[in-house]
């Protein structure tokens, strides 16, 4: 079997990821930060290793400002529920997943003003176009960091510079990139910075959280027990308990912390430079191959281990049944819950075949899969493109 | 298995395999091919002369379905394709 939708989860895990979990089960066992025996504290100790971990990663000075989150989309919408109110006019890109374009369609629908910048077929954004968009006023930029679809990397930098000169605030989407890119997120001036822990961090599902810079002060969606300021019948102020009620995943967390270490024992460079090289191995291979368009920037400085494809006379439901059933090759075939990213670069209704690479595929694999590929496009060459199937 | 079932989510596909599976149906879960459905990503293949038994199966267990298809996909050739070359 091949395994490559890493951008869906990551998989395997690190072996320490699965040990972590069952030691935080067995010897870290009590609620952190409520009941102060030595089983509460073990547990609060892991959540605090694992804030730690991230801050080092992202380069944030002070851990308290990043608060542990369910996932990606629960830390975007937090952020954009409190930075958005009626009237307040936001600028995103076409590129984005639903974890935000979901938020701000509802948001549009209570007096939120949405300008969504038209990106490049390649799913690039001009900088020019984003100015534009930003001249008349806005409270808010939000973007992808990496396009969950094409893997186009986003030029945050100039974007989180460009921003405070209209007045707003950037919030960054780095669901594809915390642990496959470098991200230091104070010198690139974002403000808020949400990621997932079961992508890149190697973390397990229900993991995740963000970065709020200093200064920026957000409201929390969810209200409640915190294990702090318990006389007080009021929310606390103070990062992260003001974003943290109720007890947190300590398991899912412990792991998350290993998958942060397995990360920086490897180092993040080594990953992206690994990650880029399979996916240059990949487009390289099936650029020979009648009836394979690949989606996405030419450059490869410009994509992170993400590639989208499609394969002429063939559905990407019936390209991924193929590499599933006859070659156990597993992707992610389809609109992968971004229809404005496919619109953009002209797949959609049909969307396309995903491949994303991780630390764990190899060459090899990559090799296998271009053989699938050309096989399947022969394949699809034989047949009546007009018959997609039989009623 | 020349039906299709499609869902609205995958929560209800996998709900009706186990129903189906467990009341001596043949049922496989296929990736659902987009040109029938645009909802969730997993479909149900099934023997659709058994549609009606099927249908009042699941409509018993309450597990909601989106639309029913007579459905052979071309990808069933696979075999036979790699056979002939």
């Amino acid at each position: 079997m091949i395994y490559f939708d890493n951008a869906a989860t990551s998989w395997p895990k690190p072996p320490s990821v699965a040990a972590a979990v069952q030691e935080q089960l067995a010897q870290a066992g009590g609620n952190p930060g409520r009941s102060g025996h030595r089983l509460s504290i073990a547990a609060a100790r892991l959540v605090e290793e694992a804030r730690e971990a991230l801050a080092c990663l992202f380069q944030v000075e002070d851990p308290s400002r990043i608060a542990f989150a369910p996932n990606a989309t629960h830390a975007l919408n937090l952020a954009l529920y409190a930075l958005l109110r009626p009237g307040d006019r936001v600028v995103t890109t076409s590129m984005e997943h639903n974890a935000v374009m979901r938020p701000l369609r509802h948001l549009e629908t209570r007096g939120v003003g949405v300008s969504c910048v038209r990106c490049e077929t390649d799913g690039s954004i001009d900088l020019g176009a984003v100015e534009e968009a930003l001249r008349p006023g806005a409270r808010l930029l939000v973007t992808t960091h990496a396009s969950n679809v094409t893997g186009t990397i986003m030029p945050i930098g100039a974007l989180a510079a460009l921003a405070p000169r209209y007045g707003a605030r950037v919030v960054v989407d780095a669901a594809q990139t915390a642990g496959a890119s470098p991200i230091e997120v104070e010198a690139l001036g974002v403000d808020v910075l949400a990621f997932t822990g079961h992508k890149g961090l190697f973390g397990p599902t229900g993991t995740g959280g963000l970065y709020v810079r200093q200064g920026v002060d957000l409201q929390p969606l969810v209200r409640g027990g915190t294990g702090s300021d318990s006389a007080r019948e009021i929310q606390p102020d103070f990062m992260p308990d003001a974003l943290e009620s109720g007890t947190i995943n300590v398991t899912g967390i412990a792991g998350l912390g290993a998958g942060v270490q397995f990360l920086d024992d490897v180092g993040i460079e080594a990953v992206r430079a690994h990650e880029c090289a399979l996916a240059v191995r990949f487009i390289a291979g099936v650029g020979a191959v009648p009836g394979v368009v690949v989606h996405g920037p030419a450059d490869p400085a410009s994509r992170c281990g993400i590639v989208s494809f499609t394969v002429s006379g063939a559905s990407p439901s019936e390209v991924g049944l193929l590499l599933d059933e006859q070659f156990g090759i597993l992707a992610r075939t389809g609109l992968h819950c971004a229809p404005a990213a496919h619109r953009t670069i002209g797949t959609f209704p049909d969307g396309t075949i995903r491949f994303s690479f991780g630390w764990f595929n190899t060459a090899g694999e990559v090799d296998t899969a271009v053989g699938a590929v050309r096989e399947i496009a022969a394949w699809s060459a034989r047949k009546r493109p007009d018959i997609q199937w039989t009623v | 298995m020349d039906g299709l079932i499609s869902f609205f989510a995958s929560h209800h596909a996998i709900r009706a395999e186990v129903v189906l599976k467990r009341h001596a149906h043949a049922a496989r879960l296929v990736p659902g091919p987009r040109e029938l459905s645009p909802n969730c990503g997993v479909a149900l293949r099934f023997e659709y002369a058994r549609r009606d038994e099927v249908l009042a199966l699941l409509a018993r267990h309450r597990v909601r379905i989106d639309g029913v298809h007579v459905y052979e996909p071309r990808t069933d050739d696979w075999t036979a394709g790699l056979a002939r070359r």
